[in-house]
């Protein structure tokens, strides 16, 4: 069972199958894969390579566009953004643009190419705080850029969420390492262990760099009050990231009960399934019509034998890990007892020590730029929550520092 | 990110690389050629302008494919002749091209009836600013036998019509020949003894591509009836490389710079055709599939095969393969190479025992409680039939052995075919 954990769930192309895959991709004019990528990826050049016989030229189109190419191409909910329009519905099914990300990026590893080239320096620096997909991007892209680039991060290791939350079977730390590896090599210095607001002062940092760039991410779990001080319970982000800190190695319980319907949730119940919890039952707030969580991580957790139970909100607890639920649209109730209780209904920033204001979880200030030299990008900045977005939004705030910078 | 100059002289004329449009629909007119250029496309070879006396009508439908399990267009059929503009129109077109794309080449294809035509056509062409001319002594749908394959057949005629072109510019021009002939040697050589500075090949293949069961028409079918034409795209490639390579060996032509043509649309297909001896690259089957856009990779993909050949220049790349194709009594036959099964790759389907039962010499078999084959050396002649028909490349060249009787030699110092896998 910890095998399933610490193995890559989803199997590589071979050359045949990439081939065969990227075949079935019609070419087509206006490429909705394309536009529809937010981290400007453009599927459409890198699946034309394949299918012309030319993976290094493919993977040089990723790895251009996307710092994270490796990272977004096992985690991205791809059926949401660039296979959404895939003009191959019209026939069958959308394109596997994942997957042949996946094995473009693989090849890339094998070969240990090496295509980023940073400019030469420009004497200017840069802070970046947070090293998660967002703040990962933006460091990388200013590197690209001639910047000197240096990022805070809290942790004792590099990679935010993705080190930390993403299970190893979606994402392996090794694939979080490589890419990590390939920012630093441009120059990017990472200082650990150093939580801005208390190892070290926001004030000093916009002294010492030419701009700094709030990149916190949602690092912290949300509770329901009803939770509070329950021993039984946990929050998914803190469950998950002992889970892959410890590479799996973690008992847990017969009977796990999980409430939230996103795919931290899915993460969560996939998770217990494979380290051998016997009974998994998630309750999700949302029904099956207005379900979150992507369609590919929904279907791991049902082959996984996880039961799932849809429309129904908690309204209290009682002793011994006991839940009540009420259905949200027809009169139902629901209640059951667990060993354990993990809550995974969503994530908020850790910004106390941090004098920034929030607004519905973003920072009040339009574009990117709070004032200052200080900007801000990933989940703290406007747009949605996934990985993809990050990258998006952390090219989007280099381009603003380097335009604020003089662009030299 | 690879960086590698793809630059070449051809015919003293520097190409930023070496893929260009051959004459075709693709380059029929001003838009095309600079969408082409802009797409990346080293040159153009402007759709062929012929005399102004020689009217264009053609038929609607005019292409077919032929098509094989689940590939669309493993050929090509095309029954379009030459550029249906106005001859002053087209001359305006190459006027405006080499003004507007100074730094891409330009290249004119001319085809003439008589040597009045030819001697005009190339004068033309001269003062309308192309870089090269390229003469078309090999389209197989012309209506007129004045003109096309016919021409290029009759290395008489090929003789003539270069001496007359020759007459008409100080340009740089080529022959473009005809595969509907048994040695394309002759009028290549006849067409240099004319003044030619090189060679392309090929046109198409005079073919009938598919009939239509139900009206008993071949198709493309126009009110009923059809034609022979031209057979372009990937399936003619091994035919194109076959004429390349005779003519490089040719004592004659050894030296004469060359432009292949024939079913390239990856830098794979453009590296064969220059490993054979091609300093220049034609295309137009791939672009009517895919559009302009292919050249992207084929640029792209061609640095990245010089980088791991460690070269600077395309140019240490042409001709490398001739010298590796020898005929047939040549040939090394004192040893057989065994095929080599990867149990853990092998799926099962058992399509080597068949194909080798049917098709080759009954050595590979089957066993039933595990759906694996093993080979039997008594009766296996190393033919490989068995690794090619493999869909999993589970099947590669594995043990030698030398033949009964040869001399002893040593085996391990060959070189040998690695895979038989293909992608």
């Amino acid at each position: 069972m910890l095998k399933k954990y610490q193995q890559e769930h989803e199997a590589r192309y071979t050359p045949r199958l990439v081939m065969e895959e990227a075949s079935r991709c019609l070419l087509c004019l206006d490429a909705p894969c394309s536009s529809s990528c937010p981290a400007g990826t453009d599927p459409a050049k890198f699946i034309r390579s394949v299918r012309f016989k030319n993976v290094k030229g493919a993977a040089e189109t990723v790895r251009i566009n996307n710092l994270l190419g490796a990272i977004c191409a096992r985690v991205c909910p791809t059926e949401r953004y660039c296979q959404a329009g895939c003009s191959r519905s019209g026939i069958d099914k959308p394109i596997e643009i994942g997957r042949i990300q996946r094995y473009i990026t693989d090849f890339e590893a094998d070969l240990d190419m090496d295509i980023l080239e940073a400019k030469e320096g420009n004497g200017k620096k840069v802070a970046v705080i947070g090293s998660g997909p967002a703040g990962l991007t933006a460091a990388g892209e200013l590197a690209l850029l001639g910047y000197e680039v240096t990022i805070y991060e809290k942790e004792a290791k590099a990679g935010g969420y993705l080190r930390y939350g993403i299970p190893e079977y979606r994402l392996p730390n090794e694939v979080v390492d490589k890419e990590i590896e390939r920012i630093v090599k441009l120059g990017v210095d990472i200082v650990l262990n150093t939580k801005v607001g208390e190892d070290v002062t926001l004030e000093e940092l916009k002294k010492e760099y030419a701009a700094v760039v709030l990149a916190v991410g949602y690092s912290k779990g949300k509770m329901l009050p009803m939770f509070e001080g329950n021993r039984k319970v946990v929050l998914a982000v803190d469950f998950l990231k002992k889970v892959k800190d410890r590479k799996g190695n973690v008992k847990v319980p017969n009977n796990v009960l999980v409430i939230g319907g996103g795919d931290v949730a899915m993460d969560v119940v996939t998770t217990l399934k494979m380290l051998g919890a016997e009974q998994v039952t998630d309750v999700v707030y949302e029904t099956f019509a207005e379900f979150k969580a992507s369609k590919k991580e929904l279907e791991g957790a049902q082959k996984e034998g996880v039961s799932i139970i849809d429309g129904y909100v908690p309204v209290s607890t009682a002793r011994g890990g006991i839940v009540k639920f009420k259905h949200r649209y027809i009169n139902s109730e629901l209640k059951i007892k667990a060993d354990l209780i993990v809550l995974a209904v969503g994530q908020v920033a850790d910004l106390e020590k941090l004098p920034v204001e929030l607004e519905k979880g973003e920072v009040k200030a339009s574009g990117n730029h709070m004032g200052a030299n200080v900007f801000f990008a990933g989940d703290i900045g406007h747009g949605e929550k996934t990985v993809v977005y990050g990258v998006k939004l952390g090219k989007e705030v280099a381009k603003a520092v380097d335009a604020y910078l003089g662009g030299k | 990110m690879v960086r590698k100059d793809l630059s070449i002289t051809f015919m003293g004329v520097k190409f930023p690389n070496p893929f260009c449009l051959s004459s075709s629909p693709v380059g029929n007119c001003y838009e095309m050629c600079a969408k082409a250029y802009d797409s990346g496309w080293g040159g153009v070879v402007f759709k062929t302008i012929g005399p102004k006396h020689y009217f264009i009508d053609e038929v609607s439908p005019r292409f077919d494919a032929l098509t094989k399990e689940n590939e669309p267009f493993v050929g090509f059929k095309n029954m379009e002749q030459i550029a249906e503009h106005p001859l002053e129109e087209n001359l305006a077109d190459l006027r405006k091209l080499k003004k507007n794309y100074p730094n891409k080449v330009l290249i004119a294809s001319i085809m003439g009836s008589n040597e009045e035509d030819w001697e005009t056509l190339a004068r033309l062409v001269t003062e309308a600013g192309a870089d090269m001319i390229e003469l078309n002594f090999s389209c197989p749908q012309m209506t007129s036998h004045a003109m096309g394959s016919d021409v290029g057949s009759n290395p008489e005629l090929c003789y003539k019509y270069c001496q007359a072109v020759r007459r008409g510019t100080h340009l740089p021009f080529m022959a473009k020949m005809t595969p509907n002939i048994t040695d394309m040697c002759d009028p290549a050589i006849a067409s240099i003894r004319g003044g030619a500075n090189g060679i392309s090949a090929i046109n198409t293949i005079k073919s009938i591509i598919n009939v239509d069961l139900d009206k008993k028409i071949g198709l493309p079918i126009v009110d009923g009836k059809s034609s022979i034409s031209g057979y372009s795209g990937k399936a003619v490639k091994p035919v194109a490389l076959r004429f390349i390579q005779q003519m490089r060996t040719r004592e004659e032509l050894k030296d004469v710079e060359l432009s292949g043509i024939g079913g390239i649309e990856t830098w794979e297909d453009a590296a064969e055709f220059i490993l054979l001896g091609c300093k220049n690259l034609q295309v137009t089957t791939g672009i009517m599939q895919y559009g302009y856009r292919i050249v992207e990779d084929m640029c792209n993909g061609l640095e990245h095969y010089m980088e791991e050949q460690g070269v600077d220049h395309l140019e240490d790349l042409v001709g490398l393969a001739n010298k590796n194709i020898i005929p047939a009594e040549e040939l090394d036959r004192d040893y057989i190479v065994y095929p080599e099964i990867d149990n853990d790759k092998c799926v099962g389907c058992g399509r080597c025992v068949i194909s080798c039962f049917d098709g080759a010499h009954q050595a590979m078999e089957w066993h039933e409680e595990n759906r694996r084959p093993t080979c039997n050396h008594d009766k296996c002649v190393g033919c490989l039939l068995c690794g090619l028909v493999c869909p999993v490349g589970a099947i590669k060249p594995g043990e030698r052995v030398l033949k009964p009787g040869r001399k002893a030699k040593n085996l391990k110092k060959m070189v040998l075919q690695t895979t038989m896998e293909k992608l």
